[in-house]
């Protein structure tokens, strides 16, 4: 299969300190990738990485290279708001507009340039179909999204991602706030999602990866240290540190 | 620090030793009774097998709740997984044993055939095969359970040697045929001992190396 995104020695410092050190990474198209490691290890940083999301904080500075699609994200004439468009990203607290449920994920298709009713209506409600959402609030489109459960909004905002159809979803603990049932939907998008995009997963519940993902990568204090099948990460893996993490003996 | 799993693991763990034990007991007294006629040794073989059953379901139970409340992981989870292997393996191997008790039981105060000479070799052998595949599980050494792997070539030669001196018995004359065929199939049920010995080697290679190397001839 091929590579959507291929990391290469990949440095990243907030002032002097590095928090990510040579990281080399390849992220297969169609696949589902789980960062999991201790808090403060770089698995964030290296997810926002990805759809240059730390741009925005001063005095950090990237070095190596990471490609979508062959291309070097970080070339000076690589157009970030295009980036940001074909890589979507979910966060850890639910963050729906405050409008209605409708405008969420209409307004992303608008200023992407699609004018046309029809066509947003119909891409509205196919994201909440593919989101399982829509026989939930078909009725009550015109609605705030303030008033759905925490739950509804995050399929809300995965519904809103998928809308403009990116090739990639990043996604940050997307379930950590959620109960248990509402975690359950979001794991089995992620399963039905990846027909279709390639998604990068940070959890900090090792079930959760084992459950979702087909490869696990394991962060610690800025290094990638073992990246493998999902299976083989759970069942034997290679490196002494990966399997003391999972196993609970640290982190 | 020990964490619960790591207690409920160690835990387990004590209780298929102590099923080993009661396996490699049950194949001992087994041959003894059978060795010297022994009904009443056979017929604790019998009783005795209950408990092996009960912590074959012990076991299964105490491993499921580890797998649903603990989701252990790497060799955690690989030991669990063995042990679900091993126990049924030593219940099979004292369903075997009974088997062999019963043969004494059959006999009714009779001699044997012949004096056994093969079959407590078999059994000796089978017995430090077991003993062999433990040893490797707690000192997560894996040659110990290859060494066991070897081992079970020469209990099938002796199972086959066992087989051809009974056929020409039978050959001779054919009075002793029902006798032969109780001896054949106690050394038949060693021999399948031995397999599942062998099953119990692999498993701990699995533990400990994370590789599955049954079917590998």
């Amino acid at each position: 299969m091929d590579d959507k995104i291929v990391v290469e020695d990949l440095s990243f410092y907030y002032g002097d300190t590095p928090a990510l050190v040579d990281i080399n990474l390849k992220v297969q198209t169609n696949s589902v990738m789980a960062l999991i490691g201790p808090s403060g290890c770089g698995k964030s940083t290296f997810l926002r990485c990805i759809n240059r999301m730390n741009d925005i904080i001063p005095f950090t500075r990237v070095e190596g290279k990471i490609n979508v699609d062959d291309e070097d994200i970080y070339d000076q004439k690589f157009d970030v708001t295009n980036l940001r468009r074909r890589v979507g990203m979910v966060f850890q607290k639910s963050n729906p507009f405050p409008k209605s449920i409708f405008e969420n994920i209409a307004y992303g298709l608008r200023i992407n340039g699609i004018k046309d009713k029809y066509s947003i209506e119909r891409t509205v409600e196919e994201s909440l179909k593919k989101t399982a959402l829509w026989n939930e609030v078909k009725d009550r489109l015109n609605d705030s999204a303030m008033g759905l459960s925490g739950g509804q909004q995050q399929r809300l905002c995965i519904a809103r991602t998928i809308a403009i159809q990116p090739d990639i979803i990043l996604m940050d603990e997307p379930a950590s706030a959620l109960d248990p049932i509402s975690t359950q939907k979001i794991e089995e998008l992620i399963h039905n999602l990846k027909t279709q995009f390639t998604i990068v997963i940070v959890t900090h519940n090792m079930q959760q990866a084992a459950r979702v993902s087909d490869y696990t990568a394991f962060f610690y204090m800025g290094k990638l240290i073992e990246v493998n099948k999902t299976d083989t990460i759970f069942t034997n893996p290679e490196k002494e540190m990966t399997e003391n993490y999972i196993t609970g003996k640290f982190g | 620090m020990t964490t619960h799993l790591q207690q409920e693991l160690e835990h387990i763990s004590q209780k298929i030793f102590q099923m080993a034990d009661l396996a490699i007991e049950s194949i001992q007294n087994a041959v003894t009774s059978l060795k010297n006629v022994d009904t009443a040794l056979a017929e604790s073989v019998i009783q005795k097998d209950t408990k092996l059953d009960q912590l074959e379901i012990s076991i299964d139970e105490d491993c499921i709740r580890v797998l649903v409340t603990k989701h252990p992981a790497a060799a955690d989870l690989r030991l669990v997984l063995a042990i679900l292997k091993a126990n049924t393996d030593l219940e099979r191997i004292g369903d075997l044993s009974t088997s062999i008790a019963k043969e004494t039981i059959r006999l009714d105060g009779r001699s044997p055939l012949k004096p056994l000479v093969d079959i407590p070799r078999m059994s000796e052998m089978a017995i430090n095969m077991i003993k062999l595949a433990f040893r490797s599980f707690t000192e997560r050494n894996a040659d110990l359970a290859r060494d066991c792997i070897e081992l079970d070539r020469q209990i099938d030669d002796l199972n086959m040697q066992v087989y051809r001196e009974l056929f020409s018995f039978m050959a001779e004359n054919p009075s002793t045929i029902s006798q032969a065929l109780g001896l054949i199939s106690v050394s038949k049920a060693l021999e399948r001992i031995g397999d599942h010995a062998t099953n119990l080697a692999e498993r701990a290679i699995y533990y400990i190396e994370g590789e599955d190397i049954r079917h590998q001839e």
